[in-house]
């Protein structure tokens, strides 16, 4: 009993502490909760390009996105409009100030060579032909010395080159160029054949970030400029959200009314627990900073459902082990451990669904499955533990006396009593008769 | 008294009357499932379902109107404009951004409309119309196609996430349980999305309703939560079957584990079914058809949870014993 109150007060110290960060930060919501800024772009042709072509417009359309959205969770959405224009439309809160920077900003990475004299001093650097278009992907990292770095890995053409630049000036500095400066002018120590090199130097982990989110998502096939910007109203329309608010509250009231009169006391708690759940999962959302769309709060909705439906799922097996006349404890107990595989199961197989959906599907299914997974480990927590700890604290260990508790009648627990005791032995081994 | 548990109240005989929950089946989707045959033969796109403006782009038009726009002006430009045939427009207001930072008085409303070549110039005038009902003051800013939100590459690499992560399903719950569950399962999951697709398709050819990419993380909701309620039904066959397998046959333990979960996914459904219905009956008009799609796929997938992923396990497991028996006679 003494773990229990432990446990009940770390579920206290957590729900105010969920409380503490949603007061804090208000969450993040999407466009079509929320609304934001709306940007029109429009691809500049330059001496070298005198058209704009639709493949150009798609290839900066793509280069846009991964710039602005690296992660896929932002909930940004740009369109094309006419012939060389995109409207890309951001939530409220984004830091529209890097949105304008990323917009403008090259990305060209390039590896130079020294350009040397007779007694191999250095005179300038020139071209080596290695640049950010041989590049697999770059990472952020950290050297032996914990200072902040970027990792880069070339493609099969790329380290090629690479291996090559590497022999030939063995012993000699070359020269990291990015957008036009060099940041970089390591020694080459000895030749590199793997195709992986580091970019050193006195980096913020914010400008390796930077410098690797630029890195990945490539240079503007086309240069772009910014030409309107206006703030924008939620697309989903004030008026209907307003409605959906009350809608949603007036919902989740009824629900919890339901689980009242059906399980009685054990509905109670589940109420309890469903109210904590739901704090922990906003605050969640709050401090990693997603941004809430109507999409993601469908997979927060479905949580919610798989949360009720957990405790259900427990109530409905407890009940059944107190109709077999055992005392409240061990009822409470084995119903939890019934339950407990058909709720890791279906949660597993939607946890799996998620993490697939997150790491292959495209934007508008990422929030989706962001979120629902978010919400479906925390319905685990909040049903196995808060739900179990709550019950035990509350019935304590003896028989059931009133069993209108549970919403049970006298004459089912005496009749599936007698039933069991004959069977004394089986329900030793957990054998529900 | 041995079977005290098969003795208790039989509410839904599943095994007895398979066939007829088959059939059953066979006619909640076969209507859909012509509708989306229909509509892939004639939509000039040969969609399955009418695509909305977030697959194939559309008009935007943007009015400069000088004064404030509040909500019920919104609500009420976009009641007109659908009485007047235009398919869920989306009304933005915008705020320009000055230099100074301070709001200027000058409000510009954004409507997107969806359309095509054809009818292009008939919706841009119903909009004039409309919007000069409300504002006869207001200007016509400018007008300009909009490409999708949802381009075909996107959805191809979705679709093809959606199928991983499906097969991943069926590979975790023949770990878990056993291959004809995992085969049940995902047949019980064909079967809830179908059907709600095929409706979708239905309300598309006869009343005009259009799908955007909403509609697909709706259906994701309706693949998670079949695949959850299968699962419970099928743990209980799983637990039975461990120890009653000596005393009852297969088919006994399927009817029985499938009445002792009767409560619990009833009840379930029933508290998802109340939020949904609230949000659909009160809520805004711009999540409706969201809320539908999960209202029929939680309905549905507690109808297929019940009556058609165990009929499946018990057809297959009659599969493979008379196999078996065939083996043996000879």
């Amino acid at each position: 009993m003494k773990n229990k109150i432990i446990l009940f007060w770390v579920i206290v110290i957590l729900t105010i502490i969920s409380i503490v960060c949603i007061s804090l930060k208000p969450a993040r919501l999407g466009l079509d909760l929320k609304g934001g800024s709306r940007i029109v772009i429009e691809a500049q042709t330059t001496e070298t390009i005198a058209k704009i072509t639709q493949d150009m417009m798609d290839a900066l359309k793509a280069t846009i996105d991964r710039r602005i959205n690296p992660q896929g969770v932002a909930e940004i959405t740009i369109q094309q409009i006419g012939e060389k224009k995109l409207l890309i439309e951001i939530p409220t809160d984004s830091d529209l100030k890097t949105v304008r920077e990323k917009l403008s900003q090259t990305a060209e990475l390039e590896f130079k060579k020294p350009v040397l004299d007779d007694k191999d001093n250095i005179l300038g650097w020139e071209s080596s032909g290695l640049t950010g278009s041989d590049l697999e992907r770059a990472e952020e990292g950290t050297d032996n010395a914990g200072r902040w770095q970027v990792q880069l890995s070339f493609n099969g053409q790329g380290a090629r080159k690479f291996a090559k630049l590497t022999k030939e000036f063995r012993g000699l500095p070359i020269a990291i160029y990015f957008n036009g400066e060099s940041i970089s002018e390591p020694v080459v120590q000895a030749e590199i054949t793997g195709g992986k090199a580091e970019i050193t130097g006195s980096f913020t982990r914010e400008q390796v970030k930077e410098m690797v989110d630029l890195l990945n998502a490539g240079a503007l096939p086309v240069p772009a400029k910014i030409l309107e910007e206006n703030a924008v109203s939620p697309t989903l329309g004030i008026d209907s959200l307003n409605q959906s608010k009350f809608a949603g509250i007036l919902g989740l009231g009824v629900v919890m009314l339901f689980m009242l009169f059906y399980y009685r006391v054990p509905g109670l708690i589940a109420d309890i627990a469903l109210i904590i759940y739901s704090l922990i999962v906003f605050a969640i959302f709050n401090v990693t900073g997603v941004t809430l769309t109507l999409a993601g709060i469908a997979g927060y909705i479905l949580s919610i459902g798989m949360a009720v439906d957990a405790n259900i799922l427990i109530f409905e097996r407890t009940k059944e082990e107190l109709k077999s006349g055992r005392t409240l404890f061990t009822a409470i107990n084995t119903g939890f451990d019934r339950a407990f595989t058909s709720i890791f199961d279906s949660n597993m197989s939607t946890i799996i669904t998620c993490v697939i959906l997150y790491f292959l599907g495209s934007n508008i299914v990422k929030g989706f499955a962001l979120t629902l997974a978010v919400g479906v480990l925390i319905s685990m927590f909040s049903a196995i533990t808060v739900t179990k700890n709550f019950m035990h604290i509350m019935f304590g260990t003896g028989q059931l006396k009133n069993p209108a508790l549970f919403g049970l009648k006298e004459a089912d627990i005496n009749d599936a009593y007698q039933a069991a005791e004959t069977k004394r032995e089986k329900a030793k081994f957990g054998v529900l008769d | 008294m041995s079977y005290s548990v098969f003795d208790t109240k039989k509410v839904i005989d599943i095994i007895k009357y398979r066939w007829v929950y088959l059939l059953l089946s066979a006619c909640l989707l076969l209507p859909g499932i012509l509708a989306m045959c229909y509509s892939m033969i004639t939509y000039p796109n040969h969609a399955p379902l009418l695509e909305g403006i977030d697959f194939t782009g559309g008009t935007i038009i943007q009015y400069s109107i000088n004064e404030n726009i509040p909500p019920q002006k919104i609500s009420e430009i976009r009641t007109k404009l659908v009485s007047n045939g235009i398919e869920n427009p989306v009304l933005q207001v915008l705020k320009p951004v000055t230099a100074s930072g301070e709001n200027s008085d000058k409000h510009i409303l954004s409507v997107k409309l969806q359309t095509t070549d054809e009818n292009r110039t008939d919706c841009t005038d119903t909009t004039d119309k409309v919007i000069n009902e409300i504002y006869p003051d207001a200007q016509f800013g400018q007008t300009s196609s909009v490409g999708a939100v949802l381009g075909k590459q996107l959805f191809v690499n979705s679709m093809i996430a959606v199928s991983l992560a499906i097969l991943a399903i069926i590979i975790y719950l023949t770990v878990r349980f056993r291959f004809d569950y995992a085969l049940a399962a995902f047949l019980a999951l064909i079967h809830d999305v179908t059907f709600v697709l095929g409706v979708f398709s239905i309300l598309g050819i006869f009343y005009g309703v259009h799908v955007d990419s909403l509609f697909v993380t709706a259906i994701l909701t309706v693949l998670g939560y079949s695949v959850n309620d299968t699962i419970v039904v099928f743990d209980r066959i799983r637990e039975n079957v461990k120890f009653y397998s000596k005393k009852a046959t297969f088919n006994e333990i399927i009817n029985a584990s499938v009445n002792q979960t009767l409560a619990r996914s009833v009840n379930t459904s029933l508290t998802t079914l109340l939020i949904l219905c609230a949000l659909y009956f009160f809520g805004g008009v711009t999540t409706k058809d969201f809320v539908l799609v999960m209202i029929l796929g939680i309905l549905i997938g507690t109808y297929s949870s019940i009556f058609f992923a165990s009929t499946i396990v018990a057809l297959l497991n009659d599969i493979k014993e008379s196999k078996k028996n065939k083996t043996a006679e000879i």
